[in-house]
């Protein structure tokens, strides 16, 4: 791996820059545009503005993929037309969805209204912040990132009410109020989900858990828990099976049935967004993130981004089974899907819990072989 | 949240045309609905009487825009009534042909609308495809994909083109199979079962009570279907069986909308094989002169004029793909009909919502509205 971080890059090309121009200026501006706290600033801009520019692409990139994987699951094309194989379709999307107006119902609270998709997009972005996508890709060393990211992961339903109940829209309401029940339902099998992984790597850092995986990928030993936790951020994702809240035949649109254009966008972007994060901390907790295992030849694991890279082929073959999921199933009913998440998905998340703790006990199970980095 | 009242509809996704379904819900659970329909009325059985016999039909299929030649079978066999004519029997088979072709086609649109109801879309896009061959078919001896025009007075416009039972003989076969793959993706699936299993139920007494009749009627245990119990056309020279379920819910239309669309295949391969053996005529010989204009070719001798036609009624009821459509034709004398009276087998499964909607819950309406498989067009007419 190498050392330079995205941090330390973007510092570097910060204090490049100021350097070359201080070198012009004369006396006061070039001690003043050299000065360590402007670079370490500007740094920090340049470094957020990298992250957000790579999160978009990557999000819209998602789309494209799931677009291109429905469309093959259902026997058709998808989009072909705009860029090679409809990879600019995206990108006309968001266009035309960005010079169209935005039409606030009369009755609509103006605030909630607009502020509700807004900050539900801000929220998902945060997190980028925060997950760790190659060793280098980390914004700070913090040793909860795993406890902060679910935190800010979980912001989600608050803003889907605001903005469903501000709209003045019944289908809007139920929308939001079913958003609200579910995710709130399914924050809890997710977080203890989570609980066994921690358990078994030791530590709440996701770079901990990340490098605990390097000679063993925790969804052998904590299948259970990476069953529950899939399925609860099929949940949180609000996709088919789960997607009650914006269920089509019923609500309309759910909870965004009032907005259009830029608005509109902000949530569908969110949506796929939270695709990408929940499909990321599936590869880090369970599939080993950027790190492969042993028997792959350093070749391949040693060019430069190889991480990122690794990482990424990862996400987009789990995003992928949410698609087949999406492209196969039907949809539960509120009370159905309430039901399985407080009767079914807790106990299993807590017998997933045991589990862990007697992998962590026992050390060495010969049915799935021993995990060396285990109990330090 | 205190009771409130919402309209799904006129422009809701669950509704599959144009009506609104007033719904009053408490929390998310349902305590009465209001059905209203109208928005579709283009005043058809106004306009026919001012339309010659032929022309009608083209208003027959825009009665039932996925259901155009039963409807236009329902209205030629009644009108044939009226005018004291008699189709020949080739006419007649490919009359069946085309019920069953457009049976096939309607139940396959349906079972794509159905799906996107419980949340399923890829099931949409095989029934789309498959529909799409089924349409080849017609406009491969109709010449158009969705207003047909096909049927006249005293027989059918015109015979098949040369190679057609062939083609729809491989199309019957693509179909067959896929209907197991459209069985697998529904049933095969556990939350299928949990969304449609028990929900909807109207039980016999019910259906008889309210005259719901089709799939729903079958589906409560009624094995009643006209095309057997009052054979019509050449339906009393074809085997098979009616389609039957006794649970009365969703998945029972369902299972009975899925088992008839095999027996129209079955059906189909017979009414081929015959179409085969049996060339002959397809318009009846002996029709008024003024009958066989503008269109129709006329017959060479036997002319009858108008003034010496004789009067009558017509009445006739067929098995149409949503149930039991009805029609009654007063023919005064003279190139249009006095008045036609149409009867829709959705107006009355609709007017039946109260019954099979109240206790169930918001999201249980689109499946159960699904099942009983609205086409607005006919029921506003």
């Amino acid at each position: 791996m190498s050392s330079a971080t995205l941090y330390s890059v973007s510092y570097d090309l910060v204090h490049a820059i100021l350097a070359a121009i201080g070198s012009v200026l004369p006396y006061p501006g070039n001690v003043w545009i050299t000065n360590p706290d402007l670079i370490t600033g500007l740094a920090v801009l340049v470094f957020g503005a990298i992250l957000l520019v790579a999160t978009m692409l990557n999000t819209i990139l998602l789309i494209w993929w799931e677009r291109k994987l429905l469309g093959r699951f259902m026997d058709r094309r998808a989009a072909m037309h705009v860029g090679f194989a409809g990879l600019l379709q995206n990108f006309a999307d968001g266009f035309k969805l960005f010079h169209k107006s935005t039409v606030k119902p009369r009755e609509a609270d103006t605030l909630g209204y607009l502020s509700g998709p807004t900050a539900y997009m801000v929220a998902s972005l945060l997190i980028f912040g925060i997950l760790p996508i190659s060793s280098g890709w980390n914004s700070g060393a913090l040793p909860l990132t795993l406890l902060l990211a679910l935190a800010v992961f979980s912001f989600a339903p608050l803003f889907i009410f605001v903005s469903a109940w501000s709209s003045n829209n019944k289908y809007s309401l139920m929308g939001g109020m079913r958003s609200a029940a579910q995710m709130i339902a399914y924050e809890v099998p997710l977080l203890l989900a989570v609980v066994a992984v921690v358990i078994v790597a030791g530590s709440f850092d996701l770079t901990t858990i990340v490098y605990e995986q390097q000679n063993y990928w925790f969804w052998g030993p904590l299948f259970l828990a990476l069953i529950v936790f899939v399925a609860a951020m099929l949940a949180e994702m609000e996709r088919i099976p789960f997607d009650l809240p914006e269920a089509e035949a019923e609500l309309v649109e759910g909870w965004n049935t009032e907005y259009g254009g830029m608005l509109f966008a902000f949530f569908m972007f969110t949506d796929y967004l939270r695709a990408l994060i929940g499909s990321i901390l599936v590869v880090l907790l369970f599939l080993g993130g950027w790190t492969m295992p042993s028997w792959v030849p350093a070749a391949a694991t040693s060019f430069p981004l190889a991480g990122i890279v690794w990482l990424m082929v990862k996400t987009y073959i789990v995003f992928a089974l949410f698609v087949w999921v999406r492209a196969s199933l039907p949809r539960v009913r509120t009370d159905q899907l309430l039901r399985v998440g407080w009767n079914r998905m807790i106990p299993l998340a807590l017998l997933s819990i045991f589990l862990a703790a007697v992998l962590v006990t026992v050390r060495c199970l010969p049915a799935f072989g021993c995990i060396p980095s285990l109990g330090t | 949240m205190s009771e409130m009242w919402i309209n799904m509809g006129p422009q809701h996704p669950m509704t599959h045309g144009l009506w609104n379904l007033r719904v009053k819900i408490d929390g998310e659970v349902i305590v009465d609905v209001d059905p209203e329909l109208g928005y579709l009325h283009r005043g058809i059985e106004k306009i026919s009487e001012d339309r010659h016999y032929n022309e009608v039909v083209t208003l027959m299929d825009r009665t039932c825009y996925v259901a155009g030649l039963a409807w236009e079978h329902l209205y030629i066999i009644a009108s044939e009534k009226a005018l004291h004519i008699e189709p020949p029997e080739r006419a007649e088979y490919l009359r069946v042909m085309c019920e069953e072709f457009q049976r096939l086609g309607s139940h396959i649109m349906w079972f794509s609308a159905f799906v996107v109801d419980i949340g399923l879309l890829t099931p949409l896009l095989y029934g789309m495809r498959d529909r799409d061959l089924v349409l080849d078919l017609f406009q491969s001896y109709t010449g158009a994909r969705m207003t047909y025009e096909y049927m006249r007075v005293g027989g059918v416009r015109n015979d098949l083109p040369p190679g057609f039972t062939d083609r729809a003989r491989t199309v019957l076969d693509w179909l067959m199979a896929r209907f197991d793959e459209y069985d697998k993706l529904t049933l095969g699936s556990d939350i299928f079962h949990k969304r449609c299993d028990n929900l909807g139920i109207l039980k016999a007494n019910d259906c008889i009570a309210h005259g719901v009749t089709g799939p729903m009627l079958r589906s409560a245990g009624v094995k009643r279907d006209l095309r057997k119990d009052r054979p019509y056309a050449a339906y009393d020279r074809v085997e098979f069986d009616v389609a039957g379920a006794d649970s009365a819910d969703v998945t029972g239309r369902y299972l009975v909308r899925m088992e008839e669309m095999r027996q129209s295949v079955r059906i189909l391969r017979q009414v081929l094989d015959w179409l085969d053996r049996n060339p002959g005529p397809v318009m009846a010989r002996e029709l008024p002169r003024w009958l066989g204009a503008p269109y129709a070719p006329v017959g060479r001798e036997g002319y009858l004029l108008k003034r010496n036609y004789p009067k009558g009624v017509g009445f006739s009821s067929i098995e149409e793909p949503h149930g039991e459509a009805q029609a009654y034709i007063v023919n005064e004398g003279g190139e249009h009909p006095y008045r036609v009276k149409l009867k829709s087998p959705v107006f009355s499964n609709i007017s039946a919502a109260r019954q099979y909607l109240v206790g169930y819950r918001v999201a249980d309406i689109p499946p159960i509205m699904g099942s009983v498989d609205v086409c607005i067009g006919e029921s506003d007419r």
